[in-house]
């Protein structure tokens, strides 16, 4: 229990020195308001401004105006609306992939690690054949076979197709901190193996699994909203996938006139990719000096 | 006959966050024709920046503040510092080749050890092929090296005494005038330790060359070089020859080193080493910046800075109470 | 040792035989493509035949909903996948790997009558021209920016070429395929779309013409475009940061200190060594862009395997999904083999360790 607070301990530790560091850091910054502001949106937006449920014969396919700030789609309804409504699945799912896939990465590769020998070989060498099959036509090939109608399902399918390539990681990082002295001190003194886990091993790897998991979280993003456009995931809701889908599948791509049906689910995916990202980038340059610009 | 080089009044600072690292200050020093000279001192005192000084290696976060580097070759004298473009690239090496002190990584891991001295050679228009082979073949045999075993491999493939001494005799490849040795047997166990300055001994006898020695070491310096520079905090602190530096030495920093060294008949009781710790370079003490740790420090040592006086023929000591030493 | 050969010869020279083979470095990237391509094909068959409600089960019941008896469909669908459905599950398993062997993915339920390979061999050129392409193009683009601005760190070039990178990293490809042909096509009405649908023009004949190879080119060149936009930001990104560290590692001040010229330093000191760790990262790459190709092909109706794969999942035709997706694996395992031996042919140390020196 002791470990369990000391690791809890050092991760507050480390979260607060992150956010000093990344509170220099522009594009960092920009990065988590924005993540903060799409995921409070996503979830309270609905309640604010609910769908419409009607069409709106009058209003069909048109451009950004005062009304109606992203246009409207082929149904005369605000697309800006429809964005706001259709974010909480996308926002759940990639939240969720990123948190199953980083746990289970994070229990293999360490454990790999600290197996080591031939336990360890075996398990990444099925890692490394895991990393060589394409996991986006997998995916929607066992698609088309299980129902993924919640984002529970999809989520910890996409997770258990994605979780190697950080295992691997993991697994380094483990082994070079292993190696470290004071890591060597602390199983001199027979801390205790949890103890070195929690208190010495993971506050050290926290940002380096943060940024992992939150480019497992847009690739996530990228393979549901994939998965709508292939027609393969049933429409359910109003997500940003199925707007995307829906307005493709109308030919708004060759209509300039309803574009704006299309770019603002594209928008809203792009945005929240980006903000991910940028977040993910910065936390990379605040923990690795190499990439830090200017001294 | 001029030295081969003549430092003068040289300093070199680097720029940190918290503000300027004054890495060497002000010095100044001669290497004669075929001399030896051992730059000694702690690390971070500064030795490694002066060797990287003269041949313009210095990282972008350094800048020489003043002095210069006169090389000296058949009659012309030229400013090292002030080199640039072809005419840099063909002093290093040709003229100043420099081993550094990571010896197991200063090879390339995918290129052999005759890729490394052929790109070398050609940089230089230097011999070539056969011509090439049979002369790195010679200087690998003098650093008691198998060539035949050593020309193909990679570095890899080589232990760490083994790289050390290819590096040494790719230094001497272009028969340069000056050679800069960066603690050429850290990170090597003691056995290869031997080893390593047996053939640079053998070197020396042999070949025609001015060294410069960097070393925290004194035992090794005392065995290889002619003259010991002892450098503290960027500074040269005492300069003599090296029977001088072991039977009189002058500077109290020069005396906590010798006191430092193990000797096969001393007491290991009879080993003291130097209290305290290298100053901070960027706010550096007043006065001598050794006295914080110097035994015999008093008022005018923290107040006044003493520059090197010569106190017999070629031995020159910076503190001024040298005398009751 | 006298005593060891002598108590137990044959196990010793088992094993020794078994480690030269495990440390024969292409030898033993043999076994493992192979043992890859193995954990593909049962996985495919777990999905297809053995997991609860697989696709075989859907293929009854829909063969039964248009009006097929029990027997029938089930005779249907067995003819189709190429497996005797009344044998037991390891019956029809080993059945199934016979049948992969052979190259046999039985016949396509939509298109009724038509060989699942001679679909797939048909289509198969062109997404491998597609992929290959843009990914020769994205690794030279992406080789020679990253290296160039790791050089000018610091400078506007780099902060620009840097921020266009993680921003292209970041958006998903078919996300930029999207918005290329919103404008391309919409907006600015550079190129139309309609009439760039499928790899060639209606009348136009693979042949060795000018005429061909235009055709051929003007209906990949968008998609060549989003490919090299959707992967060449990590490229750049990655390369940047290779060689900084390069640059920083002592045999490039070594060589400096060598006197040797600018030019050899950039090549074979900083170049070589940063770019032998992504020869390690072609892998995801390829992966990466053949599950890219699904929804591209599919949006630029540009018909590969991307396109017969998404056809097949939208018409539920299980013999032609399984086909394309084992086909489309070998491929990415095929080609991470000869990346492996690319990179074990440049970095001599690989060679070593497993060359049995």
């Amino acid at each position: 229990m002791n470990a369990l607070r000391d690791g809890i301990g050092g991760f507050a530790r480390e979260t607060i020195k992150t956010f000093k560091l990344l509170a220099r850091n522009k594009m960092g910054l920009f990065g988590f308001v924005m993540t903060l502001v799409i995921v409070l949106l996503s979830f309270v937006g609905p309640i604010i401004w609910q769908p419409e449920t009607s069409a709106n014969v009058a209003d069909i396919n048109q451009g950004p105006s005062e009304k109606h700030f992203l246009g409207t789609d082929f149904q005369g309804q605000d697309n800006l609306r429809k964005v706001i409504n259709g974010g909480k699945d996308i926002v759940i799912t990639a939240f969720l992939t990123g948190i199953i896939a980083t746990l289970l990465a994070v229990t293999v590769g360490a454990f790999s690690a600290f197996v080591g020998g031939r336990v360890d070989s075996a398990l990444m060498e099925l890692v490394n054949i895991w990393m060589t099959i394409p996991k986006f036509p997998l995916l929607a090939v066992i698609a088309t076979v299980i129902k993924l109608n919640d984002p529970v399902t999809l989520s910890l399918l996409m997770a258990f197709l994605d979780w190697p390539g950080l295992s691997r990681q993991v697994r380094a990082q483990v082994l070079s901190l292993k190696k470290r002295d004071y890591i060597e001190a602390a199983t001199m003194l027979d801390l205790g193996t949890r103890q070195i886990i929690f208190r010495e091993i993971l506050p050290n790897m926290m940002s380096f699994i943060a940024v992992s998991t939150i480019f497992t979280m847009t690739f996530a993003i990228y393979q549901q909203t994939g998965l709508v456009f292939l027609g393969i995931v049933p429409y359910s809701g109003a997500n940003w996938g199925v707007m995307i889908s829906a307005a493709e599948r109308r030919g708004v791509l060759y209509t300039a006139a309803a574009s704006w049906s299309i770019i603002a689910p594209i928008g809203a995916i792009v945005l929240f990719q980006l903000a991910l990202i940028s977040f993910a980038r910065s936390l990379e340059e605040v923990f690795n000096p190499r990439l830090r610009t200017s001294v | 006959m001029p030295p081969t080089l003549s430092v003068q009044n040289l300093s070199i600072e680097y720029a940190a966050r918290r503000g300027k690292v004054r890495a060497i200050r002000n010095v100044s020093f001669d290497v004669a024709r075929g001399d030896a000279l051992a730059l000694i001192g702690e690390s971070g005192s500064g030795k490694t920046t002066l060797g990287l000084g003269v041949v313009q290696l210095l990282p972008s976060t350094a800048k020489i503040t003043q002095g210069n580097a006169l090389y000296h070759r058949d009659n012309k004298t030229i400013d090292a510092l002030t080199l640039k473009g072809k005419a840099l690239r063909e002093f290093r090496w040709k003229e100043c080749a420099m081993v550094f002190q990571s010896a197991l990584n200063s090879l390339n891991p995918v290129l052999r050890i005759a890729d490394q001295f052929g790109d070398t050679a050609r940089a230089h228009n230097y011999l070539q092929g056969r011509a090439l082979k049979e002369r790195a073949e010679h200087l690998l045999t003098l650093v008691r090296l198998d060539p035949e075993r050593v020309w193909k491999s990679f570095p890899h493939e080589l232990s760490g005494g083994m790289r050390q001494r290819v590096l040494i005799a790719l230094g001497l490849l272009l028969e340069p005038q000056l050679l800069i040795l960066d603690e050429p047997t850290t990170a090597l166990d003691i056995l290869t330790q031997r080893n390593i300055m047996d053939v640079l001994k053998e070197l020396r006898g042999k070949l025609d060359f001015s060294l410069i020695f960097i070393s925290h070491d004194l035992s090794l310096a005392a065995e290889l070089a002619d003259r010991v520079a002892t450098v503290y905090a960027g500074k040269i602190v005492e300069f003599a020859d090296v029977t001088t530096t072991f039977k009189t030495p002058a500077h109290p920093y020069t005396i906590g080193l010798i006191n430092a060294v193990p000797t096969l008949q001393g007491a290991k009781e009879d080993l003291t080493s130097i209290p305290g710790s290298p100053p901070d370079l960027i706010e550096l003490p007043s006065g001598c910046k050794f006295h914080p740790r110097c035994p015999r420090a008093d008022a005018r040592c923290k107040r006044d800075e003493p520059e090197l006086e010569e106190i017999a023929s070629g031995h020159r000591v910076a503190c001024w109470n040298w005398r009751t030493t | 040792m006298a005593v060891t050969s002598q108590t137990q010869p044959q196990t010793f020279s088992l094993l020794a035989r078994i480690e030269r083979i495990t440390s024969n470095y292409v030898l033993r990237r043999i076994v493992k493509a192979m043992f890859t391509i193995w954990v593909v094909v049962t996985i495919t068959f777990f999905v297809v035949r053995a997991m609860p409600g697989n696709a075989v089960d859907i293929l009854i019941q829909d063969l039964t909903a248009q009006g097929f008896s029990a027997d029938e469909a089930l005779n249907q669908a067995a003819s189709l996948m190429g497996i005797d459905l009344n044998q037991p599950a390891h019956e029809q398993y080993l059945d199934y790997l016979a049948n992969v062997v052979r190259g046999d993915f039985g016949k396509s339920y939509r298109s009724r009558g038509l060989n699942v390979a001679d679909m797939i061999a048909q289509v198969l050129p062109w997404t491998l021209f597609s992929v290959g392409l843009s990914l020769a193009i994205t690794f030279i683009i992406g080789i020679a920016l990253g290296a160039l601005i790791a050089y000018a760190r610091d400078t506007w070039f780099d902060h620009l070429i840097s921020n266009i990178a993680a921003t292209l990293d970041a958006v998903s490809p078919y996300l930029i395929g999207l918005l290329a042909i919103l404008l391309l096509g919409v907006t600015w009405k550079i190129i139309p779309f309609s009439e760039m649908r499928g790899a060639l023009s209606p009348g136009i004949q693979p042949e060795f013409s000018l005429e061909f190879f235009a055709d051929a080119f003007s209906h990949v060149k968008v998609l060549l475009l989003v490919y090299v936009l959707a992967s060449v930001g990590s490229w750049i990104l990655i390369m940047k940061s290779n060689t900084i560290a390069t640059l920083g590692e002592d045999y490039v001040t070594a060589a400096r200190a060598r006197g040797l010229s600018d030019f050899r330093i950039l090549t074979a000191y900083v170049g070589r060594n940063a770019t032998l760790p992504l020869f390690t990262r072609l892998a995801i790459s390829i992966g990466f862009a053949v599950g890219g190709s699904l929804l591209l092909e599919r949006l630029f109706a540009y018909r590969g395997v991307g396109f017969l794969l998404a056809d097949s999942l939208g018409n539920r035709d299980y013999p032609v999904m399984q086909g394309v997706f084992l086909v489309i694996t070998f491929a990415v395992v095929f080609s991470n083999l000869i990346a492996d031996f690319l990179y074990g042919w440049l970095d001599p140390r690989i060679r070593i360790a497993g060359g049995g020196n």
